[in-house]
């Protein structure tokens, strides 16, 4: 069995470039060609995916701030508009204030966006609830009929 | 026969110009024949999602002398050199470097792992392939079917694919001079896996050193 210790393959070792026997240029030319390609998709990335810390324990929760709605006993839900900017109260288009002692904010009347409403239709058609909220207060009734009142009524004393 | 006519065969023989090997530079090229022939592959990288294993694992050269080995390490570019998710394996004779192989169905192979930059990667790489060629690391007999690196953008990678995977008393001295070519410390662990657990999420290795 031919045997060559490392020093012995160095002292082979030709000192200047020797021919081979295939297409070395070819060869170069695709790991060129591959190298390019990849730096041009690590720049791609790096352009388009910007690499967070958090990139090995998934992405991060983003929390959007919901628009706060108060609905009323008769359905109606519109927006609160408590938390207003400052600023705008300097722009004086809102919250202005009218000059009495008290400092009370003269009520400004509603834009159109604390208008709007939050209709959430009732879709199961067997319930006993209208379609639609807005039609309770059409629907309301006025009266109500107090059976225990009915009992006690004078009518039936007689 | 006479002097003269010794004399006229004599400068007939041309002595002053023989014609053998030795005459030319050109034509006397003694070469160091190895052991085996070696057959070089390359794994390129893909770069389009239709490109299989196959289209990417090609033959690049096969050498059977030390001059032939040095004109082509020379010639190709280094480990370092090489874009990521590349491979060089040099495997003997005609063996494919890969598992199914029947050469290499029932081996495994001793690994190390260097993860970070490695400056010293060319040269362990070149260290491996001389151990490898010139059949020091196997003193019993052809065990070793081939040496691979993977290059990574996070590590490289140097494994030596050995026949068996149950022979431990030679696969153990073939990983104690492997650790010693890698110039491993005691700390940095050479694990060997077997091929048959290399389908595994997370293969266990049978030896570690």
């Amino acid at each position: 069995m031919a045997r060559y210790t490392e020093e012995e393959l160095f002292q082979l070792k030709p000192e200047s470039d020797v021919p081979v026997n295939f297409d070395i240029d070819s060869f170069r030319a695709v790991i060129d060609k591959v190298k390019e390609i990849q730096g041009l998709q690590e720049e791609e990335f790096q352009q388009f995916h910007r690499r967070r810390s958090s990139h090995h324990h998934g992405k991060p929760k983003i929390k959007h701030t919901k628009p706060k709605i108060t609905t009323d006993s008769d359905g109606w839900s519109t927006f609160d508009n408590v938390t207003r900017r400052k600023s705008s109260v300097a722009a004086g288009g809102s919250g202005v204030f009218n000059g009495s002692d008290d400092e009370t904010p003269i009520k400004e009347t509603p834009s159109i966006a604390q208008e709007t409403l939050k209709v959430k239709p009732n879709k199961n058609i067997s319930s006993t609830k209208p379609a639609d909220s807005r039609d309770i207060v059409t629907d309301k009734a006025t009266n109500t009929f107090n059976a225990f009142a009915a009992l006690e009524s004078d009518d039936e004393d007689d | 026969m006479s002097v003269e006519e010794v004399t006229q065969k004599a400068q007939d023989l041309n002595i002053d110009q023989p014609s053998t090997v030795l005459s030319s530079e050109k034509e006397f090229q003694l070469k160091h024949p190895l052991n085996s022939k070696w057959t070089l592959w390359y794994t390129k990288p893909p770069v389009d999602k239709s490109e299989s294993w196959s289209d990417l694992l090609r033959p690049v050269t096969s050498f059977e002398t030390v001059e032939e080995f040095w004109a082509i390490h020379n010639a190709i570019p280094k480990p370092r050199y090489l874009p990521f998710k590349s491979d060089y394996h040099l495997f003997r004779n005609d063996i494919r470097p890969e598992w199914e192989d029947p050469t290499n169905a029932k081996g495994g192979k001793w690994t190390h792992q260097f993860w970070g930059k490695t400056p010293d990667i060319d040269d362990l790489w070149m260290r491996a392939l001389l151990a490898v060629i010139g059949e020091t690391i196997d003193e019993d007999n052809s065990e070793i079917n081939g040496v691979v690196i993977n290059i990574r953008k996070s590590a490289y990678k140097i494994a030596i694919w050995t026949k068996s995977a149950d022979n431990k008393e030679a696969l153990t001295s073939i990983g104690s001079k492997f650790k010693t070519v890698l110039k491993l410390g005691d700390d940095a662990q050479l694990e060997f896996l077997p091929h048959s657990s290399a389908s595994e999420k997370h293969p266990q290795p049978s030896l570690v050193l």
